[in-house]
């Protein structure tokens, strides 16, 4: 059949070599059970006492966040001392006297405390600790110090809990922290790869500032080796233990602080307003230079509920809150920017000599595009307007034609460069790019031509435009500054404890749209922007403004009023009041406006969701945070200005009070 | 016919070594058991899906052990070549691009499975040596230059590339297992002498030349652990409280401080020894190694029964696998051996290892099915 048959004693070759193997055994087995006797039997109880009363543990000492500061250093985010309490079910005597002799200190009955540890101990084995509470008042903490002694296995740790000051006021700009996730663990290791080592069960931001300033702020924890004896008492490390020395800790490191250019009064004058207005939307404030001031999102939500493991039931209700809470809107959701993209267009117009300043359009209520009515946004229309009072009463048809003059390409061209449909690259996670569509676009992302009637809805600011609050605030900050783009930033500094200052952001300007051409091809002059800044300041200070009701003592502001509709109506129901609709489907309201005027020191944007009107939804809002801004650097111009203003009433009233005064 | 069957029957029911199984089967029960012990820790929820896993490695494992079993050996070894060289051209993928894990490359990543090709080559070189060594030295004088250069090429291949990855443990299992099987074959008396020298040479030069430092500590330390406790004496010192500590009876199922309060490092791999001892005392430490040892006596005893020198070699590959594993792992653990990153065959977690170890023992187990019946 096969070779092997053939010659079957071959294998007999070996059979004398077998026995060195037996011998080799014998040895083998040998010196490993008489190793095993000498360590188990002979020094098996000294070893034995070694694993009892010299275990030593590596704990780990969390060390606290760097805090986050105002631009003047005062808190906006820090932590606070907190304890927990837990148990080490493998020291515990009895049980049920122990939950009987704590539950009525918790609060919590004494039944669900004996299932908590015996739920653990099946899932987790003897030896885990049971959390039963965290967050404990110092009453509780007291009483349960003194019943400590007669209980073996109770222990009260200290823990660090974040904490945030202005509660809902921002919170969406700092973000929150709490325990990373399993899934998420190894993707941050490599994405900290050789700046954090992070582990199971840390605490880490979870988003806004808390999650770009991780490796800035987080600080280095520190190792404490405990010797605990089987009964749970810690033993002194000076006893000598198995290593035959003493082993150090090492202390935690406190993480370093960052500083914002965020401004505490005015975020809580922002806050203010907006709560005051019953607003749901966004806000953001900056210097012109780029440095942000203040930046809220409304309905917000609680930050400190998260640094305590946020319940499930206040989870859900947030995420299901229809008005999106955990959004911050002021970078992460899109809007149609209405009429406030008008000066935008009207930049475009002058520039590309469409129109003069002094060119006079004729705007009626309705402009016949084709075979589609379109309507103005009140029901005469303006009559003959230059860009002047096109700006400052917002009408529709003078837009409409500006729109058909220029073609869309040519007013992407021209509004991208100003700070629109790109990221601003603000330092704050997960902003969205937003968008200015030109023909190239739809064909690319829709994969249809362009049509004729897109240039309408397009200079007036619906259609596929898509912007955020940051960047609209970007963009008039670019018309104040007639021609120059900043870069929008939070992040002023990072301070070691020492206050040594590790790192700094400079304000820079991105690009001057005047001094070269654009990457589009266009160069502006600083004329157009001074005519536009002109029309911008009559709409809240001209006679007919659209935002004339809300003005500064001392201070003139420019912006645009915009409204949005947030769904199509009929012809017929357009002039419907919008208060009347249900909720959601009331319009938008914009105000973006910068002051004063012609030095310009501070923009602001808000957009009113669902306020129905830019002027009365948004304008108040941006007034009483630019008023908070000049209350507290100029004081004396509101102040004079009022003063001056009760002078001439006054003057006007009697002439005797004058005299005195003169006097 | 029907006959003919049922004496057909019968004589399968008998050729099968049950020795064997039983023996497998008792060290399989100790593993699993133990096995769940260190992947259920206080702290241990990432390590619990491991002691499923390893079910069905062993599962997968009896399978191999019993197509092994059915199979005739010889086809094995007309298959030998091409399996070697399959499985070297896994090793040296690896070692070039492979995934670094503890600072060394030693898988390629299936998703569901970390292949590891350092591991079943042992059984690939042991079928081709097996098959080289079955044909040479004839006349039993032992062998010469001439005869060893082949083997030693054969052996020195895959040594060399799992060195470089860097994997001392496993180059080093390699060169045990190779180097038995070639001394078993008989070598003569004068090279005999040679490979001494040159062994001590060779020692030299690996410490000034091939070592990483991590490697050469490991041996340091190994010298005199007080040196660096909080480092790579750490191990040492604690595997042999955990030792130690078992006493007679050991502490119980579970109940063991040093692996379930996690001072023992690797506890479900390399140190899964300590956890036994730890747990089960002197009774269950001795109890597991005297199975071993069983299991050595009775493959020597089908090695001496088969019916061709390829078999028996085989058989003597298998069983230095298992025995040199066996012998640094629990050396290691017992503090008799430096620290080697090396599994204990059956007991470890792992599935390259169980299968490579299965495998191995089917062949064994084919070769006791085919033996002469005295």
């Amino acid at each position: 059949m096969n070779e092997y048959v053939s010659n079957p004693d071959e294998a007999k070759e070996y059979w004398g070599r077998y026995r060195y193997f037996y011998l080799t055994f014998f040895l083998v087995f040998s010196v490993f059970t008489m190793r095993l006797w000498y360590l188990q039997i002979l020094s098996g109880t000294e070893l034995r006492e070694f694993s009892e009363k010299n275990r030593i543990k590596q704990n780990k000492i969390i060390a606290p966040r760097g805090l986050i500061l105002d631009r003047e250093g005062r808190v906006l985010v820090e932590n606070l001392p907190g304890f927990e309490v837990v148990i080490s079910p493998q020291y515990v005597d009895n049980l049920d006297s122990l939950s009987k002799a704590i539950a009525p200190i918790l609060g919590i009955e004494s039944d669900k405390l004996i299932q908590k540890v015996q739920k653990s101990r099946r899932q987790n084995g003897v030896f885990a600790q049971v959390k039963l509470k965290d967050n404990l008042t110092r009453e509780e903490v007291f009483r349960l110090k003194r019943i400590r002694l007669e209980t073996p296995g109770l222990e009260i740790r200290e823990s660090i809990v974040r904490f945030y000051p202005m509660a809902e006021n921002g919170a969406q700009l700092y973000g929150y922290v709490g325990e990373i996730s399993k899934t998420q663990l190894p993707l941050l290791n490599e994405f900290y790869k050789g700046l954090l080592k992070l582990d199971q069960g840390d605490i880490i931001g979870k988003n806004g500032l808390e999650e770009a300033l991780e490796k800035d702020i987080r600080g280095v924890d520190g190792i404490t080796f405990i010797q605990v004896d089987a009964h749970g008492r810690e033993t002194s490390t000076a006893t000598p233990n198995v290593y035959g020395e003493q082993i150090k800790d090492q202390e935690p490191v406190h993480g370093n602080n960052a500083v914002l250019t965020l401004d505490r009064d005015i975020q809580e004058a922002a806050y203010k307003s907006m709560v005051a207005n019953q607003r749901i939307g966004a806000l953001v404030a900056m210097q012109s230079n780029g440095e942000i001031l203040a930046w809220m999102n409304a309905p917000s939500y609680n930050p400190n509920e998260f640094s305590t493991g946020i319940s499930a039931t206040t989870w859900s209700r947030l995420i299901n809150d229809q008005f999106k809470p955990l959004r911050n809107k002021v970078i992460q959701d899109h809007y149609s920017p209405g009429s406030t993209f008008k000066p935008f267009v009207a930049l475009a117009a002058l520039q590309e000599k469409v129109i003069t300043p002094t060119t006079v359009v004729s705007a009626p209520g309705v402009f016949m595009f084709g075979r589609r009515p379109y309507h103005d946004s009140i029901k005469g229309g303006h009559g003959n307007v230059t860009v002047f009072e096109a700006i400052e009463e917002s009408s529709n048809v003078f837009f409409y034609k500006m729109g058909i003059a220029l073609g869309v390409d040519k007013m992407y061209n021209y509004i991208t460069p100003l700070g629109l449909g790109a990221a601003t690259g603000v330092d704050i996670p997960r902003e969205v790019s937003g968008n200015i569509p030109n023909s190239e676009w739809k064909k690319r992302e829709r994969g249809e031509e362009w049509q004729p009637g897109e240039d309408l809805s397009t200079a007036i600011g619906q259609g596929f435009i898509n912007v955020t609050p940051l960047q609209m605030a970007i963009a008039y900050n670019t018309i104040a500054r007639e021609g120059e783009v900043v870069r929008p930033y939070v992040i002023s500094k990072i301070i070691d404890q020492e206050g040594k200052v590790l790192k700094q952001n400079f304000p820079r300007i991105v690009r001057d749209v005047t001094a070269a051409k654009t990457s589009t091809g266009i160069q502006y002059s600083k004329e157009t922007f001074r005519t536009v800044k002109e029309a911008m300041r009559r709409v809240a200070n001209g006679a007919k403004g659209t935002a004339r009701f809300w003005k500064i003592p001392g201070v003139q502001m420019a912006g645009k009023t915009g409204t949005v509709q947030v769904m199509g109506f009929s012809a017929s129901d357009i002039y419907t009041r919008c208060e009347t609709r249900p909720i959601l489907q009331r319009h938008h309201g914009w105000f973006i406006a910068w002051a004063p005027w012609d030095k310009p020191e501070i923009t602001v944007a808000v957009m009113a969701e669902h306020a129905c009107h830019g002027n009365v939804g948004a304008a108040p809002i941006v007034r009483d945070v630019i008023q908070a801004y000049f209350q507290k650097h100029h004081p004396e111009v509101i102040a004079g200005a009022i003063k001056n203003k009760a002078v001439s009433q006054a003057k006007a009233k009697s002439e005797p009070v004058q005299t005195q005064e003169g006097e | 016919m029907n006959l003919s069957m049922n004496l057909e029957d019968r004589t399968l029911f008998k050729r099968i070594d049950w020795n064997l199984i039983f023996v497998i089967v008792a060290l399989n029960i100790i593993g699993l058991i133990n096995l769940y012990s260190a992947t259920h820790g206080p702290n241990a929820r990432d390590v619990e899906p491991l002691f499923i896993n390893q079910i069905i490695w062993l599962a997968i494992g009896w399978c191999v052990f019993f197509i092994m079993t059915f199979f005739d050996y010889v086809i094995a070894s007309r298959l030998a070549y091409a399996i070697f060289f399959l499985n070297l051209m896994a090793v040296l993928w690896v070692t070039f691009f492979g995934k670094v894990a503890l600072g060394a490359q030693r898988w390629i990543d299936f998703g569901f499975f970390r292949y590891q090709p350092s591991e079943t080559i042992k059984l690939a070189l042991i079928m081709v040596m097996a098959k080289i060594l079955a044909s040479r030295n004839p006349m039993g004088r032992g062998m010469g230059v001439r005869e060893l250069a082949f083997p030693l090429i054969i052996l020195l291949i895959p040594f060399g590339l799992i060195v470089e990855q860097p994997d001392l443990g496993t180059a080093m299992m390699i060169g045990a297992i190779g180097g038995s099987l070639i001394l078993f074959s008989k070598i003569r008396r004068v090279i005999l002498m040679g490979v001494i020298v040159l062994g001590v040479i060779g020692i030299y030069g690996a410490w000034k030349f091939v070592l990483r430092d991590y490697q050469k500590n490991r041996i340091l330390t190994f010298v005199s652990p007080g040196n660096d406790p909080r480092g790579t004496g750490y191990n040492s010192i604690q595997s042999k409280i955990a030792v130690g500590s078992g006493r007679f009876f050991g502490k119980g199922f579970r109940k063991g401080t040093q692996s379930q309060l996690e001072f023992l490092p690797e506890r479900h791999t390399d140190f899964i020894y300590s956890v036994l001892s730890e747990e089960h005392g002197f009774v269950g430490s001795l109890t597991t190694i005297g199975l071993f040892f069983m299991l050595f006596t009775i493959i020597i005893r089908i090695a001496t029964h088969a019916r061709d020198k390829y078999g028996a070699l085989m058989c003597m590959g298998v069983l230095c696998y298992i025995f040199w594993h066996m012998f640094v792992n629990v050396g290691m653990v017992i503090g008799i051996l430096p620290i080697v990153g090396v599994p204990l065959p059956l007991l470890s977690y792992g599935g390259s290892s169980m299968l490579t170890t299965m495998a191995g023992l089917g062949l064994v187990s084919s070769v006791a099915y085919r033996r002469y019946l005295f």
